[in-house]
């Protein structure tokens, strides 16, 4: 039980985030005007289509940034790693706005632009995370098993990967925190996210919608990350 | 040995193929259209062989083999290459406009794209491995030479991008001043909280929380808070306005924007001030230094790299995020961004978005370079 105590918070913070986005919740907020609380059902829509490409988004992120991660930790492919580091620091540099904006003349509206954008900022902070935490495995750990005959499988297996795994659910949290924020960003090329309600509310002035679609985005984040802190503190449990 | 040829082979590929089977351009009738593609063959005619050749002697040299004398020959293909390219597209885009109507445009595509960035990245990482320190800015400069000589020379005019660029030249130029001044102004708005919030000490962990908090805030759910929230505060206290101060322009992108850089500088001050080891701090004050001068001496030098790279990282994401700014109307690179994809123009979207990432990267590499600057200089 104690292992599960941090995803607590996240948890706690996120429930309440999303009764907050409620329309009878949100609808204390202000009313009359240009004011109109989103419904149930459309904001549940766009919570399940954001959900939706997020988590897509997260889990190509998330299996080319932890595969690129190992193998240019392996020492076979070091040749490797200046290469992919660079093309990772390029992909950062070009915002994600930028991306979907040069990808919809190509890929047309919706979903496919958002996909690239969340594709193309994600992979570095996973690389990186994925690097640094099989790196912070002491050397004395590796050789401690290659002595004792481990196959490099092996070792990677029952030495590295244990040690490395509270890194390497960091790193999984800070991609999922972005894949929902970027997918926000999205909403600018006609995907129909929780950015929706924020991109129209700024246009007609629709306070409580922007609210909704802030909190409801924010909540999915903190409910995200909640459930990666437990599978971090299960796995450790069976690592321990 | 044999896995040298396969890679070298295999690096020799990649440039062709993309160059073969992706198309090098649009033909569009007028600037909101796609077109119709058009292939390598009819775009680059007779230059088609010598590139191809090049394409493939750089790549391939570069992936398979270790040498400087095989680097520098290779990075030497690479730029021969992109510049041969260049001048491929150009004089092919030339070609097909010419006889056209004015509104007739000739667009790169994909092919031409990629095939063009993976030719660039690949002459600094040649450079690089001729001469580790050096290489990399001089392989930038021959980079940015050739495309300035071309450009001078007329041989890129034909080029849709070009075209939209002398149509719209004053709009960019204000722009990017506009985008320089809100990523600059946020970065100092942001560094200032930082160092204030530095001073509170019993308060880190309460700032930890919330600085970190606010990332997860989409970028545009924060402009539209910042933007509803000083319309409140004008209607309330009308006083304000006779300040300057408006619902809608700088104030809230400098606000929103500075408010995602907090996190990077607040990790980075946070990690410099923690980066002497506890022995070093204690011969220091054995030796009575002040808390100043053990600030001064100690803990910003030693932390010199771990403070330069939050600023890095907080740099690249203000020049991304100020064209946001464009969101609440405080212009910048993404007014054009934001135009295009109303418009539905590609040329006014690569308009924007090209001096964008020229910008991030250009900030990205000045500033590594000097993180590793004063990592050597200061090593810990």
């Amino acid at each position: 039980m104690r292992r599960l105590a941090p995803a607590v918070g996240p948890l706690l913070l996120g429930l309440a985030l999303a009764a907050a986005c409620h329309p009878a919740v949100a609808g204390l907020l202000g009313d009359g005007g240009a004011n109109r609380p989103l419904s149930l059902t459309r904001l549940s829509d766009l919570a399940l289509n954001h959900l939706t490409l997020a988590a897509s988004g997260f889990a190509f992120v998330a299996c080319l940034g932890l595969g690129l991660g190992l193998v240019v930790t392996r020492s076979r492919f070091a040749a490797l790693r200046g290469g992919i580091d660079t093309l990772a620091a390029f992909a950062q540099a070009v915002p994600p706005v930028v991306v979907v904006a040069l990808a919809l003349p190509i890929l047309g509206f919706g979903g496919p632009p958002t996909l690239l954008a969340l594709a193309a900022y994600g992979i570095m902070p996973a690389l990186r995370g994925t690097v640094g935490a099989l790196e912070s495995v002491s050397p004395e750990a590796r050789e401690a098993a290659r002595a004792v005959g481990l196959t490099p499988g092996q070792v990677l297996r029952q030495v590295e990967l244990p040690l490395a795994a509270s890194g390497l659910i960091e790193t999984l949290r800070t991609a999922f925190v972005l894949a929902v924020a970027v997918t926000a960003v999205g909403a600018l090329a006609g995907a129909s996210t929780l950015g929706t309600p924020i991109v129209a509310g700024l246009q007609n002035q629709n306070v409580v919608a922007m609210f909704q679609g802030t909190a409801a985005a924010a909540a999915l984040a903190f409910l995200g990350d909640a459930l990666l802190l437990a599978a971090g503190g299960l796995a450790r449990r069976e690592a321990a | 040995m044999r896995r040298r040829i396969i890679l070298g082979l295999a690096g020799a590929a990649v440039v062709p193929t993309l160059l073969v089977l992706l198309p090098l351009m649009h033909f569009a009738p007028n600037r909101l259209l796609t077109g119709t593609a058009i292939d390598a063959p009819s775009i680059l005619g007779a230059m088609l062989w010598p590139l191809g050749a090049l394409a493939a002697i750089g790549p391939g040299l570069l992936a398979g083999s270790r040498g400087r004398l095989a680097a520098a020959i290779a990075a030497l293909a690479c730029l021969g290459a992109f510049a041969l390219l260049l001048a491929g597209l150009g004089h092919g885009a030339a070609a097909w406009t010419a006889g056209q109507p004015p509104a007739a445009r000739a667009r790169l595509a994909a092919g031409a794209w990629i095939g063009a960035s993976l030719l660039a990245a690949a002459v600094p990482l040649g450079a690089r491995r001729v001469d580790p320190a050096a290489g990399g800015p001089i392989g930038a400069l021959a980079l940015a030479a050739s495309v300035q000589g071309l450009w001078l020379a007329g041989r890129l005019d034909a080029l849709s991008v070009v075209v939209e660029f002398r149509a719209r030249r004053d709009e960019l130029a204000a722009a990017l001043l506009d985008h320089l001044a809100l990523a600059l102004g946020a970065l100092a708005l942001a560094a200032l909280v930082t160092g204030a919030l530095a001073l509170w000490r019993r308060g880190r962990g309460l700032v930890d929380l919330t600085v970190s908090g606010l990332q997860v805030v989409p970028a545009v759910a924060l402009l539209g808070g910042l933007v509803t929230a000083a319309s409140a505060l004008l209607s309330a206290a009308p006083a304000l306005r006779t300040y300057g101060l408006s619902a809608l322009g700088t104030v809230p992108a400098l606000v929103g924007i500075a408010a995602y850089l907090l996190l990077p500088l607040w990790r980075g001050l946070q990690g410099a001030l923690r980066a002497p080891d506890a022995a070093s701090l204690d011969a220091a004050r054995a030796l009575g230094l002040t808390p100043r001068q053990i600030l001064t001496g100690l803990r910003l030098p030693l932390g010199a790299s771990v403070l330069l790279g939050g600023v890095r990282v907080a740099a690249v994401q203000a020049l991304g995020l100020a064209t946001l700014g464009a969101l609440v109307g405080a212009g910048g690179l993404g007014t054009l961004v934001f135009d295009g994809m109303a418009q539905f123009a590609p040329d006014l979207i690569l308009l924007g978005a090209l001096p964008v990432i020229a910008l991030s990267l250009a900030a990205e590499r000045a500033l590594s370079g000097l993180e590793a600057a004063a990592r050597r200089h200061w090593p810990s």
